[in-house]
């Protein structure tokens, strides 16, 4: 598709979609068991996808609208990978700083979410190419461990041991 | 996104933000605080109770917002965060700073502002 911030809701859309088919509740845990979590994971990834999707649309791109992003989705049960690619400038991850969020940053937080939320892999290229992937664990596999793809709750009781 | 700016009583503002607050539609919100700051109320107050979902754009322009009141001396607070936005500040550590308690979700006030968008 054309990498426009616009059309990002038909990426976040079909994300949100794959995200169901990572959960499969095993035949002891009734439906409602481990919802908190998968919405938590979906969040989270629909959240990544959508930073890393801004940030070749307005980094790789540099606001041209002509740009092609490519997208494959892999599940399976308990994972899954996001991959975008594309033809723009590449980038280093690795030397993007991470912010100081005691001095109330207002910009350069993408990268930083993407990172707390998802395993990250990139290859420069032609194309660029960008994986996000990440492990779902309900109450009836393993609570969520820590970072990558740390916890970013709303639940009022987190489960996770991060602060 | 909808944002609505009301005049609560003087010198108090409360600016309501609906929907998706993100690259796309940042820039709209960002022309309506350099609206209402320019004013300096002495407190504003910012619900998100009807905010679906928030991206680093969106945080940019709120944390602005809350920088460009304070170095006038003002007060600002956030207020009925949930869901991923709320999951977004956790994870900003805002949360920390920048999220009143103690605010009923009323809305009333002479000025009003409102727009569409997305």
């Amino acid at each position: 598709m054309l990498g426009r911030v616009q059309h990002r809701d038909i990426v976040l859309r079909a994300v949100a979609a794959a995200c169901k088919l990572v959960r499969q509740p095993s035949a002891s845990s009734p439906s409602s068991d481990g919802d908190a979590e998968w919405n938590d994971f979906r969040m989270q990834v629909v959240t990544a996808v959508s930073e890393a999707f801004n940030n070749i649309v307005l980094h790789s791109y540099a606001g041209r609208e002509d740009g092609i992003i490519e997208m494959d989705i892999r599940t399976r049960r308990n994972h899954i990978s996001v991959e975008l690619r594309d033809f723009g400038d590449s980038f280093d991850p690795d030397e993007i700083p991470k912010p100081d969020l005691d001095r109330l940053p207002e910009s350069g937080l993408g990268m930083f979410i993407i990172k707390e939320l998802m395993e990250v892999s990139y290859r420069p290229g032609r194309p660029n190419v960008l994986v996000l992937s990440k492990k779902f664990h309900d109450k009836d596999t393993k609570r969520y461990q820590g970072a990558p793809g740390r916890a970013l709750s709303s639940s009022a009781s987190r489960k996770t041991g991060d602060a | 996104m909808n944002v609505t700016i009301a005049a609560k009583e003087p010198g108090v503002s409360r600016i309501a933000i609906e929907g998706e607050l993100d690259t796309v539609t940042v820039g709209d919100l960002r022309k309506q605080i350099d609206q209402m700051v320019a004013k300096e109320p002495k407190r504003v107050e910012v619900d998100l109770s009807a905010l679906r979902m928030l991206d680093s754009s969106g945080v940019g322009a709120l944390v602005s917002l809350y920088k460009r009141v304070r170095g006038y001396g003002g007060e600002v607070v956030m207020i009925g965060l949930r869901d991923q936005p709320l999951a977004i500040f956790r994870l900003l550590r805002l949360d920390r700073v920048m999220v009143g308690t103690d605010l009923a979700a009323s809305s009333t006030g002479a000025q009003k502002q409102s727009s569409s968008n997305h």
